[in-house]
């Protein structure tokens, strides 16, 4: 009986939920399949209006007139003395966008960590899992206040872009807000039920509500990316800016895809670096044995996460601007050629730094067995490809050259430094970089272990035999097809050579899993024995991350130029003009470190739950 | 707190190296300021701007004071709001225009639909207007900007200000992204120039007859080529006898290339 | 843990070997061998992150980043190494010094200028007194190539004639940017040889630079000076069009284009 009142109250709760979710889907424009069924009734009706009576108006009139773009002055954006709207702006948004990536990302891989959990049945997974749950719920909070700061700096400071977009927007804006009690209540349920839905049905229960979490962030980050992207690829306007009345064309832009793959990796591998620092500095300043052990632990599979979701972000952001390529040529060269093109030497710079120092914290992780010194004379090889990899990844194409190289070399381009400056080199050299961090990865697996099957000899060649060969296509693919054919193979070259690199890291690991099944250790893991260095790795990773997406965010902004919403909505503000590399990076700088000290104050909130103060003796009727 | 503080230390200077990098490691370069707009921002507004338009482009790119001043060359404007009825009624108006409004623009676009008594061409018994199409070629004022004109009129005639600020008017001259404004073709001979820049309206040469400056139909035996070349950049640098100072424009200089202005300065030497 | 065995060359000394190595490496290489030299700004950026990569190299396992760190403690705690490290003490301030000093002595050189190569185009151009749109501009004659080769060969043939006539002088005669006038030029011509010039670019955005030249440039390309003329002056669209064809044809380049063939 009493199971049986509790599974109506699960199965009534659950539906609940799929209800909370379904409501804003059925505002036409929220949902891709909502949406695409709304426009097939549509084109039905046109249909039936065509054939049954050509004298009934068509959907010209019947639809609402919408006003075009508004045509501002100066006049028109609104000031607080002393204060720099855009700047506002710039670092609100920017606040909102990294706790909103951080929010989102954690329970992506809270789900998957729990799953992790509940296959091995192995506990230490649930704790760690509700332990990051539980620093993502502070930054919730921050994240809506942030948001609510964002809402509140556009509509007092550009009223008219504000309202130009909700006219366009707003069912789907609509949508946002309500979507948003979904996401609270399936957050709160998620995070209070915890200890309670333990076990059996109960634990499939939490993990349904894990499942529905993320589906719902995901939605609501959807949302909001086709805003954005509909500010740089309109559709569904025309020339004045007049809206047809398509919400889910305008929703559904040239950009919105490519941005919404981008995001969604970056979030997770830029969440996994944030609880890495969180564990890390855990770890500096754990007071005992076991909680370094613990911490070591977490920051070790936080950054596993990280590398996980880093090693597909560069073929994601190829994608992207390859799409916007594709969508306007000069907002392409203006993004790869002109201004920017600088900004891409120190996007390269940073994403190093972020490979480098993700490759350091393995091989100062490979210290936690003994076992690891048969791999360590490998290390420097490793190194060797990384690095020079990375020189030619970050090889600009216009060289700083004094006058006299200039002369010297009898022009601006470098006989033989120009071929890395352009695409190909780079493509292959970042594929070849991911695969050697696999590679580095593999060597961590593998330091405590050491494969008692019978056909480790014939597996260890066959691994290193796929890398060889893996190298020789996609250097192939990269020197052949990237400088000896014309644009079309050279920029399609890129996808074979991802695709290699893929199936190389699937299969290595995967044949790595089997190799090492029941493997015997040779020397055990010690969690906690690793040295403050690697932590310093983790802190570099989480802060180079923060703030290259910063930076990337000035970019995707910036390539609007003056333009509210490109091509259509001119920005008239006394601050339309694109701000140089310096103020942004600047600026950039500025929000990292709000944003480090609202880390700070949430991991800190984190902490203070745990914290009791006896206070007996204060309350009567209590005996101390 | 010793951790602590080193973390945010180490992590301090990883932002600072990134800013400084960002700052100091690469070039500097500006970008270039949004190109600047011609086009008048009329969805944005308000009849009192509007009015501002109109009376800048009086004043400035229309050439109307050129005329329309106390020296009598052409009517004054600034009662002409209040007395447009009375034209419309008049027996000698070919126009059709039936209201204020109508009646100014077409008297800026089509000027010879009434030429008021004592100012038509010299000849023409008062059925032709001396007034360039404000429309066309020299001038070349837009839809909008007739309209702001109008405004302004309205406005300074003191009466009710009917025009209605236009919402999508064709856009010439649209987004140059080089700013360099409207390039017009070159003069292709010095009868052009002088076409193009009415200077028959107060000079006597070729077939016109204007009368308030210096005849030119023989200048080229009066003067060399340097004081004409001096004259039409610098015209009040030294006045003819009998003629007011500051009556000529002092822009043609500005107007015309290198070229244009070697080969009017031919043409006018060669009148002799 | 306790293996450290007696080391031919010290860490720190192997350290500093491996670095030097790669600094000298590279000026060997390119200056020498290759002829080319690898410019300073580049060089330091590339011996920055060497040091990095050798730093993670020799600091991931504990003995190692001890035996690095371990002479640089004891000089400065070592009172057996009193006089190393008043050495030290004395010489790193004046090598710091002196580096400070010459970097900071005024050359006779004129400032680095950073032209941006392939500055962002204007939506449409302004030319031959009509606007192109660079977005859709092609090169009417391209459709040749497979329509009716024989024709397109003629084309390329002209448009030789017109580049010979006009634009070897600077170029060169072999599209290498090393014509007769190019050394008293500065930037240099285009080398269209090079595979970071016309291909990669559409032949609207050639036709750009054709028809308006260094003056044509935009802002942010600026300074401007570039010495190639407003060829809208001097060529007609059609020989503009012809001679584009013919630097593709002649250097084996195909114009950037997303169509397949």
């Amino acid at each position: 009986m009493n199971i049986c009142y509790k599974r109506i109250i699960y199965g009534a709760l659950l539906l609940a939920l799929f209800a909370l979710i379904l409501t804003p889907g059925i505002v036409p424009g929220t949902d891709a399949g909502f949406a695409m069924a709304a426009d097939e009734v549509q084109v039905a009706d046109i249909a039936a209006d065509a054939t049954v009576a050509d004298a009934i108006a068509t959907d010209a009139t019947v639809a609402p007139a919408y006003p075009p773009a508004p045509k501002l002055t100066a006049a028109d954006y609104p000031t607080i003395k002393g204060i720099n709207s855009r700047i506002v702006v710039w670092i609100v948004a920017q606040l909102h966008l990294w706790f909103a990536a951080f929010v989102l990302a954690v329970p992506i891989f809270v789900f998957i960590i729990e799953c992790i959990g509940m296959k091995t049945r192995d506990q230490r997974y649930d704790n760690m899992a509700h332990e990051f749950i539980k620093v993502s719920i502070t930054a919730y909070s921050l994240t809506a206040i942030l948001g609510g700061l964002l809402v509140f700096s556009l509509v007092l400071f550009y009223p008219d872009v504000f309202r130009y977009m909700s006219t366009i927007f707003k069912e789907s804006m609509f949508a946002y807000a309500l979507l948003f009690f979904a996401e609270s209540a399936v957050l709160y349920i998620y995070y209070y039920g915890w200890d309670w839905l333990q076990g059996g049905n109960k634990k499939w229960v939490h993990l349904t509500l894990g499942l529905l979490l993320n589906a719902v962030g995901t939605m609501l980050m959807f949302q909001a990316n086709a805003w954005v992207t509909f500010t740089m690829s309109p559709a569904a306007v025309d020339a004045a800016g007049v809206f047809n009345g398509d919400v889910w064309a305008a929703i559904h832009n040239f950009l919105w895809n490519p941005i919404n793959i981008h995001r969604v990796v970056a979030n997770v591998a830029y969440g996994g670096s944030v609880v890495g620092a969180y564990a890390a500095f855990k770890f500096l300043s754990a007071p005992n044995k076991e909680a370094r052990a613990h911490y070591d632990w977490v920051g070790y599979n936080a950054n596993f996460i990280a590398i996980c979701a880093l090693l597909p972000l560069p073929f994601a952001g190829y994608y992207l601007t390859a799409e916007i390529y594709a969508y306007s040529q000069q907002m392409g060269i203006t993004l790869m050629g002109g201004v920017f093109a600088w900004l891409f030497i120190i996007q390269a710079v940073l994403i190093g730094t972020l490979f480098l120092s993700a490759n350091y914290y393995l091989w100062c992780g490979m210290g936690r067995s003994d076992g690891a010194n048969r791999y360590y004379p490998y290390l420097k090889y490793l190194a060797i490809v990384i690095v020079g990899a990375f020189l030619v990844w970050f090889t600009p194409h216009t060289l700083v050259l004094t006058n006299g190289e200039l002369k010297s070399l009898g022009g601006p381009y470098h006989e033989y430094l120009g071929k890395f400056g352009i695409m190909p080199a780079k493509n292959t050299a970042v594929n070849i970089m991911i695969l050697f961090t696999a590679l580095s990865f593999v060597f961590y697996r593998r330091c405590n272990k050491i494969s008692t099957v019978s056909w480790a000899p014939a597996g260890n060649a066959a691994v290193v035999a796929l890398f060889v060969a893996g190298i020789i296509n996609i250097l192939i693919l990269g020197v052949y097809y990237g400088y000896f054919t014309n644009t079309v193979y050279k920029v399609a070259a890129s996808i074979p050579q991802v695709l290699t690199t893929l199936v190389i890291i699937v299969t290595a690991l995967t044949l790595d899993s089997f190799m090492y099944k029941g493997a015997k250790e040779v020397a055990p893991l010690h969690w906690g024995r690793v040295s403050n260095r690697s932590q310093y790795a983790l802190f570099l990773l989480a802060v180079a991350f923060t703030w290259l997406m910063g930076l990337m965010g000035y970019i995707r902004s910036g390539i609007r130029q003056h333009w509210h919403v490109s091509g259509i909505f001119r920005d008239a503000s006394v601050d339309a003009y694109t701000p140089d590399l310096s103020f942004a990076a600047n600026t950039v700088s500025v929000a990292t470190i709000l944003f480090m000290a609202m880390v700070i104050f949430v991991f800190w909130l984190a902490a203070l739950s745990t914290r009791k103060t006896d206070a007996s003796k204060y309350w009567m009727g209590q005996k101390s | 707190m010793k951790n602590f503080l080193q973390v945010v230390t180490f992590s301090l200077l990883v932002i600072a190296s990134f800013a400084a990098y960002a700052s100091f490691g690469i070039p500097r370069i500006k970008p270039a300021p949004p190109p600047v707009e011609e086009k008048l921002d009329l969805g944005a507004m308000t009849m009192d701007q509007f009015i501002a338009v109109g009376e800048k482009v009086f004043n400035g790119k229309g050439t109307c004071t050129l005329c329309h001043n106390s020296m009598g060359r052409a009517p004054m404007l600034d009662k002409v709001v209040s007395i447009s009825d009375s034209r419309m009624k008049d027996a000698r108006y070919k126009g059709e225009a039936t209201s204020i409004v109508e009646y100014i623009r077409e008297s800026m676009v089509k000027p010879s639909a009434f030429v008021v008594a004592g100012f038509g061409k010299a000849g023409s018994n008062d059925s032709e207007s001396p007034m360039p199409d404000v429309s066309g070629g020299g001038i070349g004022m837009s839809e909008a900007e007739v309209l702001a004109v109008i405004a302004y009129l309205q406005d300074l005639g003191g009466v009710e200000v009917t025009v209605e600020i236009p919402t999508d008017v064709p856009e010439e001259s649209s987004d140059d992204e080089e700013g360099d404004g409207e390039a017009r073709a070159p003069y292709e001979s010095a009868e052009a120039i002088i076409e193009e820049l009415t200077c028959g309206m107060c000079h006597m040469i070729g077939e016109e007859e204007g009368e308030m400056g210096p005849d030119l139909r023989t200048i080229g035996a009066l003067r060399d080529k340097d004081y004409l070349r001096r004259a039409i950049i610098d015209p009040n640098a030294e006045i003819a006898e009998g003629f007011d100072a500051d009556m000529m424009p002092d822009t043609l200089g500005d107007d015309l290339s290198a070229k244009e202005m070697e080969m009017l300065v031919d043409y006018l030497a060669g009148l002799k | 843990m306790s293996m450290t065995k007696k080391r031919l060359i010290p860490r720190l000394l192997q350290f500093a070997l491996v670095i030097a190595g790669v600094y000298f490496g590279f000026v060997l290489l390119f200056d020498v061998i290759l002829g080319a030299l690898i410019p300073k700004s580049l060089l330091s950026m590339y011996m920055f992150f060497v040091i990095a990569g050798t730093f993670m190299v020799f600091t991931c396992t504990e003995e190692s980043a001890r035996e690095m760190v371990d002479p640089i403690k004891a000089l400065v705690e070592d009172p057996s190494k009193k006089i190393v490290r008043n050495i030290v003490y004395a010489v790193l301030p004046l090598l710091a010094g002196a580096y400070i000093f010459t970097s900071l002595q005024l050359s006779f050189e004129a400032p680095v200028e950073l032209r941006s190569i392939h500055p962002a185009p204007p939506a449409s151009l302004k030319a031959y007194g009509k606007r192109f749109d660079l977005a859709t501009l092609e090169n009417p004659y391209r459709k040749l190539e497979k329509s009716d080769p024989e024709k397109f060969k003629k084309l390329v043939f002209e448009g030789g004639e017109v580049y010979i006539k006009n634009c070897q002088y600077c170029h060169g005669d072999r599209l290498d940017g090393k014509g007769p006038y190019a050394d008293g030029l500065n930037p240099t011509p285009l080398n269209f040889q090079d595979v970071g010039t016309i291909a990669q670019l559409q032949e609207s955005y050639v036709f750009w630079r054709i028809a308006t030249g260094g003056p044509g440039l935009p802002k942010e390309a600026a300074p401007w000076i570039s010495a190639m003329p407003v060829w809208e002056d001097f060529l007609s669209e059609d020989e503009i069009w012809k001679v584009i064809l013919y630097l593709y044809d002649y250097t084996g380049m195909r114009p950037r284009s997303w169509k397949h063939e």
